[in-house]
């Protein structure tokens, strides 16, 4: 057996903050999630079932929640996470061709992290910019309409930062 | 109570019924996967649609409660568009592999399809691959890509059960039920999910591939696992016995009663049938020097009626198991006509796991009915007259010494007695000790009533006949009786 995964007891008094101001523990699942993973880098199975516990839900529902959103990811990602929208609106206006093109730059498959772990690509459900389309997010950072160009720049700002 | 029309007919249901239901109540069948009358309303497969007049869009009946004066159409052709693209989506990756899916005969895509459905693929697309034959836990069998995603199976262990064992991971296409890591649908009413799942993505691995559903019958009957006396239909091999050679009963299924068991049994129950067929009794033997040989029914008769001109050194144990009829037949003849003073029933296997779904502790069905004709659970005190050689001759019914009181004892308790009758279904290694050892029909093989714990009296019914030369402990009695002279006469 593993020892039992202890959440850091700054970021519990953040959740204690966030939990009080809903009505019912269920209802603070998403921002709770999003913190630990901030925080940790990834929604671990022992972080699900940390939370599950800490919210008093079944441990299906978290994971329930978890698996749903392309948001959240069990796996640890690299510094630049590329997630590339394959939806309706991005398909339509071209993000198969941007996300082939950024497999070819990147030299990554769907779901993969580069071994120095500089960089993970993702393609992701609707990010609800379609006004953008095709668009991914970098990290925190929304970006498009893609272009091969405009794909080309990150990676030389990502270099040149480097 | 308002009144609606539905398809043209007037029904008149409580404020509050879904469309569903008062559907129902006039015998107007509307498709349906993830709706169940025992579970929450999930409103996800959308298969129920109908078209409700005042209404721009067509509505899932399983959700819309029904309103005064509201017009219903299930038989339009918009609904009939929907039902058919509903069924579409539905089967859009589902794998064709009918003729290898335990589901085959009672699955509601087969059934909807040819019903509601009778269009031509469209599909050009790869179908999406998911997990197969995935043991999630010691009775069901998953096949993701089967699955309609109805959620029943989800609900059934948040609401009924409460374990919360499953849930739908993943998103889209690629949504599928799963179990949390290291966990397993081990719950007491596990095989319920397999009932409640509309098409062939939860199995059961006791039925997997023993016997196709069509080969099957259906006898209505009464759980004999415990006092709650859950309705049952026994399932059985009645097309194709000789592809399960020696066994007739294929499985058990809940049979709907809103008082008593609703819509669920219990695993315990369920399973609770192997020994229907196994390691019975097949023919009355006689011991004669120490050693059993088969008599006929007209010897074991001839002779044991003769033992009725002593009731005054008898003494008899009839079980909870036994359906009131035979134990009025007991009743009947040794007390009534007999006037034999030691009667009584043992209660064995009152002391099982109890819960506050079902199970209750008394593992036998008829502990109530027994109470009710007058029989006591003094069998303790029978075991002393028999060791103080007042008692000489006992019949016993259904039990097994050995296991009751253990093998010494027991053949102690033998060794005090004249003549032993033992009357039950099995050859268990406490027949050995009997004079007689006469074989009894089990509650599958005849009709009767059971009352439970409750004092519902509750019929079963005779799915197929006594194994061998088995007879119903009733008949048995009543035949020796009448070599006796004595004439029963039973309406029960």
């Amino acid at each position: 057996m593993q020892a039992k995964f202890q959440m850091s007891s700054e970021l519990k008094t953040e959740l204690d903050k966030i939990v009080s101001q809903y009505e019912t523990k269920q209802a603070a699942l998403l921002p709770v999630l999003n913190l630990a993973q901030e925080k940790y880098g990834s929604i671990s199975p022992e972080i699900e079932s940390w939370v599950a516990d800490y919210l008093q839900l079944p441990l299906m529902k978290v994971r329930e929640v978890v698996s749903f959103y392309t948001l959240f990811h069990a796996e640890q990602k690299g510094k630049h996470h590329f997630q590339m929208c394959r939806n309706m609106s991005c398909m339509l206006r071209g993000c198969e061709e941007m996300i082939e093109y950024l497999k070819e730059r990147l030299k990554l498959e769907d779901g993969q992290t580069s071994q120095d772990r500089c960089f993970s690509l993702s393609t992701v459900e609707c990010l609800a910019a379609c006004e953008m389309a095709p668009m991914m997010q970098l990290n925190d950072r929304y970006v498009g309409p893609l272009t091969k160009e405009s794909i080309d720049q990150i990676l030389k700002e990502i270099e040149i930062n480097n | 109570m308002p009144i609606l029309k539905i398809d043209g007919k007037d029904i008149e249901v409580p404020v509050g019924t879904s469309i569903i239901e008062a559907a129902k109540k006039a015998g107007i069948e509307i498709p349906h996967y993830c709706y169940h009358p025992g579970l929450s309303v999930a409103g996800n497969c959308r298969m129920c649609l109908v078209e409700v007049e005042k209404f721009p869009k067509l509505q899932i009946s399983c959700y819309t409660p029904v309103t005064e004066g509201m017009v219903v159409h299930t038989q339009s052709e918009r609904v009939k568009d929907a039902q058919q693209a509903v069924l579409e989506f539905l089967l859009v990756n589902h794998p064709l592999d009918c003729p290898v899916c335990d589901q085959s005969g009672e699955c509601e895509l087969q059934n909807y399809y040819m019903k509601y459905g009778l269009y031509d693929s469209r599909l050009m697309e790869d179908k999406v691959k998911k997990h197969k034959a995935v043991s999630i836990g010691p009775t069901v069998m998953l096949d993701g890509e089967r699955c309609v995603l109805c959620s029943r199976c989800v609900r059934f262990c948040d609401e009924v059960t409460h374990t919360h064992e499953m849930g739908i991971v993943n998103r889209g296409d690629r949504a599928e039920i799963e179990v949390a890591p290291g966990k397993e649908v081990d719950n007491d009413y596990s095989g319920n999910v397999v009932d409640i799942c509309p098409v062939g993505a939860l199995t059961d691995k006791d039925f997997r591939f023993k016997c196709r559903v069509w080969f099957l019958a259906q006898t209505p009957s009464v759980c004999p696992g415990c006092s709650r006396g859950c309705n049952i239909e026994i399932h059985w091999n009645k097309e194709r016995p000789y592809q399960t050679p020696g066994e007739r009963v294929m499985r058990l299924k809940p049979r709907f009663n809103a008082d008593v068991n609703k819509f669920w049994i219990c695993d315990e129950g369920r399973y609770n049938y192997h020994w229907i067929d196994q390691g019975r009794l097949l023919k009355p033997m006689q011991k004669r020097r120490g050693v059993p040989h088969e008599v006929s029914w007209e010897e074991a008769f001839g002779t044991l009626s003769g033992l009725f001109l002593r009731p005054q050194e008898m003494g008899v144990i009839v079980s909870t198991d036994m359906t009131n009829g035979d134990l009025a037949m007991a009743q009947q003849l040794f007390v009534s006509e007999l006037k034999v003073k030691n009667v009584a029933y043992q209660w064995i296997r009152k002391s099982g796991k109890e819960d506050e779904l079902l199970m209750k502790a008394d593992k036998t069905p008829n502990t109530r009915g027994a109470q009710a004709l007058g029989f006591e659970d003094r069998s303790g005190e029978i075991y002393e007259q028999i060791e103080k050689g007042q008692i000489k001759i006992l019949f016993l019914f259904g039990h097994n010494l050995m296991e009751i009181l253990g093998k010494d004892q027991a053949e102690k308790m033998r060794s005090h007695l004249e003549t032993l009758v033992i009357l039950g279904p099995h050859a268990h290694e406490g027949i050995n000790l009997a004079d007689w050892a006469l074989p009894s029909a089990v509650y599958a093989e005849k009709n009767g009533t059971f009352t439970n714990f409750e004092g519902r009296v509750q019929k079963i019914s005779k799915a197929f006949p006594p194994m061998g030369m088995a007879k119903s402990e009733r008949e048995i009695l009543k035949e020796m009786a009448r070599q006796a002279g004595i004439h029963i006469n039973l309406t029960v």
